[in-house]
């Protein structure tokens, strides 16, 4: 019985084996270093947007705007990040402080006028695109500094420097939701907003900090893919949000809240890079990609929701 | 033609300075619902089409279709409700946006199509032809290779006329080069990050063997160009895209890129507004304006830096 239930719990993990397995024995190129850091590089924009939305979604909340968000933040980095125009640190602070804005933005909207999160996040989200385009005037930003241009494209030690942030940003994640007292919070208002209302908690703050955490890291991940790419893009990031959002659910984090986990989205998150490397190695055409890609996700939700009956 | 210009800018300037009152009676106005203005290209056309409205003293209604067919429909829908004296149309798609070109006609408004092309011929077209940009990029590669090499593809979004189009010519021309192999084609949605993420996977699965990169447009050119200079490959990969934007200009200049296919987006916004005045006012048009895509190199750039 015992091993049964780990075996769903880890349904996710194992399907990744197996996938991985797969892509090793038909690609050699699969299994090499220099493929994996890649896969990381690449993967590291979609998983900082993904552990943010992992708290929201823990909460019992959505959000939408995180796509557009990276739009505003990359256009806002890249106007500020031209050469020999201000210090490395001027661009960086401007690039989170937008996200924050925009969370902060959020959170207020959605625990003061009591409007579902999806609709909320939804118009922020529209809100975002128009004006990343009107900072923009509809064009891409480019001309950037070299020392700004370090932070998606230089390497320490050999590693990427986006790979950096990608274990910083998980480490201090997973420590907030798993070790602290805010984590645990989360977690209760997902799980039963009224019982963590009724037990002093103040939900209203803790739906505050989740999207401002959210829009902080949406903020972050614009200033990498702007850096990345060496341009502010106004139409950077769109369906961004979505990716995330199946990176969670993939990785186990239940839509109705209270469960997920940033180990878990981080997986979620490697599986959809691993499928979209492996599928171009191997040239499989980018139609049955996607197709791919929708399978595994319902795989994922399935799984998730039998493991709630059983366990119930 | 010249003569024409002034006649009408004469004209509006001397009703407009006449009465302020009927100003909007007598004014010309022209629709114009455009794929989208997310793109830089697309901005381009825009405005220059407005420079061009204004030049002229028409007054010009600019709405975004958003690359929605359904939208672009609803918009030419309200012109016609709206009763503007013509409509400029830049299609969405191929097919879909023909029923949009079929109700303006139907409803007698004189209907120009811009940049690219739908089933349904307006009642008259200014653009390009995107076949002859893919043919004019790969003819390149293949000059440069000597007939003999392997290449990789990289796409725009999946079912775009562009997309459709400019592989189109890239194949016409691989077909005569028996000796070139074309190794992948897969699609980047004509994204930056996206055309560097499917690089950096082909240097891992193709390695040394790759011998030159078409880019369906300069963005994804520009994307696969750092994977490359990433690993220390861009000294030996031929890579060329299409549309000429300024950074793919910078890139060309620096040696970055090799070449890139300039579209002007002058001529067609501002040949799509002379071309509806002139139907409005019951002049004859050319059917079809074709106008040339140029190949860009480091020999003839300076013609095309701003």
């Amino acid at each position: 019985m015992q091993s049964i239930k780990k075996l769903k719990e880890y349904g996710i993990f194992i399907a990744f084996l197996l996938i991985c397995i797969t892509l090793t024995i038909i690609s050699p190129q699969f299994l090499t270093i220099s493929n994996w850091l890649i896969i990381f590089t690449q993967v590291a924009i979609n998983a900082l947007l993904a552990f943010g939305v992992t708290f929201v979604i823990i909460t019992g909340g959505i959000d939408l705007s995180i796509g557009s968000v990276v739009a505003v933040s990359g256009i806002v980095v890249a106007t500020l990040a031209h050469p020999d125009q201000f210090p490395l640190i001027i661009p960086i602070l401007g690039g989170l402080l937008t996200g924050l804005f925009i969370g902060i933005l959020n959170g207020f909207l959605i625990t003061k006028s009591k409007i579902a999160p999806f609709i909320v996040t939804l118009g922020i989200m529209t809100i975002g695109r128009g004006v990343a385009l009107i900072i923009s005037n509809g064009r891409p930003i480019s001309n950037l500094a070299d020392s700004f241009n370090f932070i998606g494209g230089g390497e320490i030690l050999g590693i990427p420097f986006p790979i950096i942030i990608l274990i910083i940003v998980f480490s201090v994640c997973s420590i907030v939701l798993k070790k602290t007292v805010f984590g645990r919070y989360v977690y209760a208002v997902g799980g039963n907003e009224q019982a963590a209302w009724a037990s002093g908690i103040n939900v209203n703050q803790v739906k505050m900090a989740v999207y401002a955490l959210c829009g902080l890291l949406s903020g972050l991940a614009g200033i990498l893919l702007t850096s990345r790419i060496t341009t502010g893009q106004p139409n950077a990031g769109v369906g961004f949000e979505l990716d995330a959002i199946a990176a969670a659910v993939i990785g186990g984090t239940s839509t109705t809240g209270g469960i997920g986990t940033i180990t878990g989205t981080l997986f979620g998150v490697i599986l959809i890079g691993v499928l979209n490397n492996g599928l171009d190695l191997l040239n499989v055409s980018s139609y049955y990609q996607q197709v791919a890609m929708g399978i595994i996700i319902i795989g994922a939700v399935l799984l998730d929701s039998w493991n709630l009956k059983t366990n119930r | 033609m010249k003569n024409h210009i002034f006649l009408l800018t004469f004209t509006c300037l001397f009703i407009a300075c006449n009465s302020s009152k009927k100003e909007e009676k007598d004014q010309i106005v022209v629709g114009a619902t455009m794929l989208s203005m997310q793109t830089e290209f697309i901005v381009n056309i825009s405005d220059e089409m407005q420079k061009k409205a204004d030049e002229m003293g028409v007054k010009l209604i600019l709405v975004d279709a958003e690359r929605s067919p359904l939208k672009q429909m609803e918009q030419v829908e309200s012109f016609i409700a709206q009763k503007v004296d013509l409509i400029v149309i830049n299609p969405c798609e191929v097919e879909a946006s023909s029923p949009a070109v079929a109700r303006a006609i139907a409803a007698k408004i004189p209907i120009v199509g811009v940049n690219s092309a739908t089933t349904i011929a307006p009642n008259a077209f200014v653009g390009s032809d995107d076949v002859e940009a893919g043919r004019i990029a790969m003819k390149y590669i293949a000059e440069k290779l000597g007939g003999k090499g392997n290449v990789l593809m990289i796409t725009g979004f999946i079912g775009q006329s562009a997309q459709i189009q400019r592989e189109k010519g890239a194949n016409e021309v691989l077909k005569s080069y028996p000796n070139i192999k074309l190794l992948a084609t897969q699609a980047a949605d004509w994204d930056r990050a996206k055309g560097m993420d499917l690089m950096q996977n082909w240097i891992q699965s193709y390695g040394t063997k790759i011998n030159a990169v078409f880019s369906q447009s300069d963005e994804m050119a520009l994307g696969a160009v750092k994977a490359l200079q990433a690993s220390n490959m861009k000294d030996k990969v031929i890579v060329v895209g299409i549309d000429a934007i300024q950074d793919a200009l910078q890139a060309v200049k620096k040696g970055e890129m090799d070449a890139t296919v300039f579209q002007n987006s002058k001529q067609q916004g501002a040949g799509a507004i002379e071309t509806a005045l002139k139907l409005a006012k019951k002049q004859s048009v050319e059917k079809q304006t074709i106008i040339p895509f140029q190949l860009v190199t480091k020999e003839n750039l300076s013609e095309f830096l701003k």
